[in-house]
Order: structure tokens, then sequence, then C-alpha cells
């Protein structure tokens, strides 16, 4: 009856991710806030612990972790709220699309608009606090693993709080438990590279993570949305 | 043109009935919708129609009853491309122009071969608005940039919820027009209202709905 043309997947997820990049950009305002957050936090410190060099460069690695982990927040229960708002979200859900790899598409858009800005202003934000150049590329790869397991965890939890009102207390207490190994295992490549030991062991736990959470987390967000969007 | 007549319905429901905690929402309903039917589901606010809608989407479980879709139970990865769905949220973004409303709705549902964005547009009646972004539209030009997606993007059922709220009276023709157009071609919608529509091509079925 019908002269169909069905999109290749890869041409979804192109639509997926251009469109979500596009509404970015136009909103480039809220992208600003978190970056924001992380250089008046960051420049808070030397205020707050005193300007010694020692102390600052011991805690540099970690405050400057913390604080991108905790920018990244801030935009994080934003995710899929205006495509639940404005029905957006079922239009995504009734195509002819596996449901998994366009969330997986959105999550992908979302860290590259909040947290790849925060990994360029990353090394300033360490320069802030003094800490030793040779550890910077180790915080930048260490940042490069943890924040997209960051953004695929907290995907799979808004999904999960999607039908709730107010969700953003719940997800704070959700995701939580979850940033702990992430930071541990990141703070311990730093505290290692920063003594001049070998670091690439808790760098490797966090690829491997990463690696899980890839594969898995979409799967577990579409679920989760469908149970959401049932009632 | 027009599908062969086969002794399965497109989308039939069986003793369908839905309860919120334990109230009842509707229900039992029986009906079947063969390709080329048009059917108007009626009843007065809170009756049910957009739950109902939104089952027949496969999005919400009904809690007692089948669905059937092509004669086989309805779940929503059977169906999923041969359905359009229009609901009271409209799937649009704010924040991008009707023509990249319409470019991304195409990037996942597909196209229709002949169908262009632009005469599209033009059909619905937003000439010299396609790279307007859509919160600077009205609600029934917004409503307007969804209807557009029924011309461009192929499916055999339609589900239209309240497609006339917020039109005027061309944009009402529009619709009506839309519908006689895609049940011509041998395609079945299934339509919410609880106005009075006009419809040429033919007595559609109704089904009643009572709070």
């Amino acid at each position: 009856m019908h002269e169909l043309r069905r999109p290749s997947l890869g041409h979804a997820c192109m639509a997926v991710l251009r469109r979500d990049l596009t509404l970015a950009w136009r909103q480039r305002g809220d992208m600003l806030l978190p970056v924001l957050y992380a250089l008046i936090v960051t420049s808070l410190f030397p205020f707050a612990l005193g300007p010694e060099d020692a102390l600052l460069r011991r805690i540099a690695g970690g405050a400057v972790l913390v604080t991108v982990l905790l920018a990244m927040l801030l935009a994080l229960d934003a995710m899929f709220r205006s495509d639940i708002e404005d029905g957006s979200l079922e239009q995504l859900m009734l195509a002819p699309q596996p449901l998994a790899v366009m969330m997986g598409m959105k999550i992908l858009a979302h860290w590259l608009a909040t947290a790849v800005p925060l990994i360029v202003i990353a090394p300033l934000l360490a320069g802030m606090l003094h800490l030793p150049a040779p550890v910077i590329p180790v915080l930048l790869l260490a940042l490069l693993l943890a924040t997209p397991l960051l953004s695929l965890f907290g995907g799979v939890l808004v999904a999960l709080t999607a039908g709730t009102r107010r969700s953003g207390m719940l997800l704070a207490l959700m995701l939580l438990p979850l940033c702990v190994p992430v930071v541990i295992f990141a703070a311990g490549a730093l505290a290692a590279a920063q003594e001049g030991l070998p670091w690439i062991a808790p760098i490797a736990w966090l690829g491997a993570a990463l690696v899980m959470a890839v594969v898995l987390a979409p799967l577990a967000c579409a679920a989760a949305l469908r149970i959401a969007l049932d009632s | 043109m027009t599908a062969s007549p086969s002794a399965t319905p497109l989308l039939e429901a069986r003793a369908l009935s839905f309860h919120r905690q334990d109230e009842p929402v509707f229900g039992p309903l029986d009906f079947r919708l063969e390709a080329g039917e048009l059917t108007l589901i009626e009843g007065d606010n809170g009756s049910g129609k957009t739950t109902l809608m939104r089952i027949l989407t496969g999005l919400l479980r009904p809690e007692e009853g089948e669905l059937l879709w092509r004669g086989q139970p309805l779940s929503w990865d059977r169906c999923s491309g041969e359905v359009l769905f229009l609901g009271h949220q409209l799937g649009l973004k704010t924040e991008l122009s009707p023509r990249e409303n319409l470019a991304f709705a195409i990037g996942l549902y597909g196209q229709h071969n002949l169908a262009r964005i632009n005469e599209a547009l033009t059909l619905v009646g937003l000439t010299g608005y396609e790279d307007e972004a859509v919160r600077k539209l009205s609600a029934g030009q917004k409503k307007r940039v969804a209807l557009a997606r029924l011309l461009l993007i192929p499916a055999s059922l339609w589900l239209l919820d309240e497609p006339y709220a917020n039109l005027d009276r061309t944009g009402i023709e529009l619709v009506n027009r839309l519908l006689e157009a895609h049940i011509a071609q041998g395609g079945a919608a299934l339509v919410t209202s609880h106005g009075a529509v006009q419809f040429h091509g033919g007595e559609p079925q109704r089904i009643r709905l009572h709070a």
C-alpha cells in the first residue's frame, strides 16, 4: 500500500544525536552553568584552605575530580525531562528503532554537551590548585572514563524516576552509591600518579566499568522508561 | 492501491478494560478496525479516551482483555513503525523550527517516497514559518506542524488524540481532508473527539466511552 523508505539505524542515531546537540547549542546558556559552577568551586578552595602550595598540591587531583563530577550532577536530572514533558519521548518510543540504541545516543549527546566542556577546562582547574603538570594527562584520562560512567548511571536512574514528581532528591540519593567506586578508582589513579607510582591499574578498572556500562546501561535505561511511562 | 480484504482485522479489541487504582476507567470494550476504516472514539472529559489511545499505542498495558494487531497480541515492537500517534503532547521541540522537527521525525520513522517537508508545510498552511522556532508559533500552528508529520511519515494506522483541538475552521477541514485521503489509500484511523466531526467518506464507526 505505502511506498516505505525506512531509515537505517545509523541514520536514526545521527538524527537523535544531531537534534540533541542542536538543542544543547540553542540553549548554550544552560551548558555554561556547570562550567561556571566548577570554576567558582575551584577558586574557593585556596580561600577556604589557605594558599599553601604543598597543601593545595596534595588535594588538587581529588578536588578537581569531585568538582567536575558534582558539576555534572547539576545537569543530570534534566537529561530526559523536556522530552517527557513535550511528548518527544513517546514519539521516540513508538519509532521503529531499538529504544536502547536511541537512549544510548541521547546519553552520548548529553555527555558531549555537559561533560566535554568540563573536561576542557579541567587543566585550568588543576592549574588553579597547583596540580603538578605531569599528573594532568592522568587527570584528563580519569575524567574521560569517569564522566561517561556517570552519564550512563545517571541515564538509567533518570529513566527510573521519570514518572515521579520532584525526582531530583531521589536521583541524588540513588546516584551516590554508584559514584563512590568511580571516585575511588579515579582518585586512586591520581594519587598514584602524583607519587610517581604506576597508575594504569585503577584506570583499567574504570575502563572495564565503562565498557560494561556502555553495553548494559542503555538497555536498562530503555526498560526503565517503558516501566516509568506505563502508569 | 487498497489493501486486500482479509479475515483478520488490522486491530481488534476483545473485552478491553482498564482500571486505575481499582477505579474503572473504561471498558469492557469490543471493537474491530479494518484497513480503510475510520473509527471515532467519543466520550466526555475524563471518560478515558486518552487512556484508551495510550493503550492502543502499546505505551500502556491494558489490565484485562486482549488487543490483537493483525491477529497477534499487540506489543510496542510488533506494531512500531506502522502506527503513527498524535497525542496531546505534540512531540515537538520548541527550540527547533518546524523544518528541523519534521526532519527529525523522518530520521526516526522514515518517509513517503514522494513526500517533501516543504510541500507538507505548505499543505498544512505554514508557508513562511518553516524556519521560525516552534515556540514562537501559536497553539494552532504547533498543531499544524504535528499534522505535517501525517503527510510525511508512512503508517497504516493513525491514532489521533483530539486532532481538532486548537484548530480554526480551515484547520478542522485540513484534518478531515487528511483523514479522507488516508482512508482512501487503505489506511485506518482512530480519532478521539468530543465535538462533531464532519467526515465525507462514509459514516465512520463510533465507540462511545462513559465516565
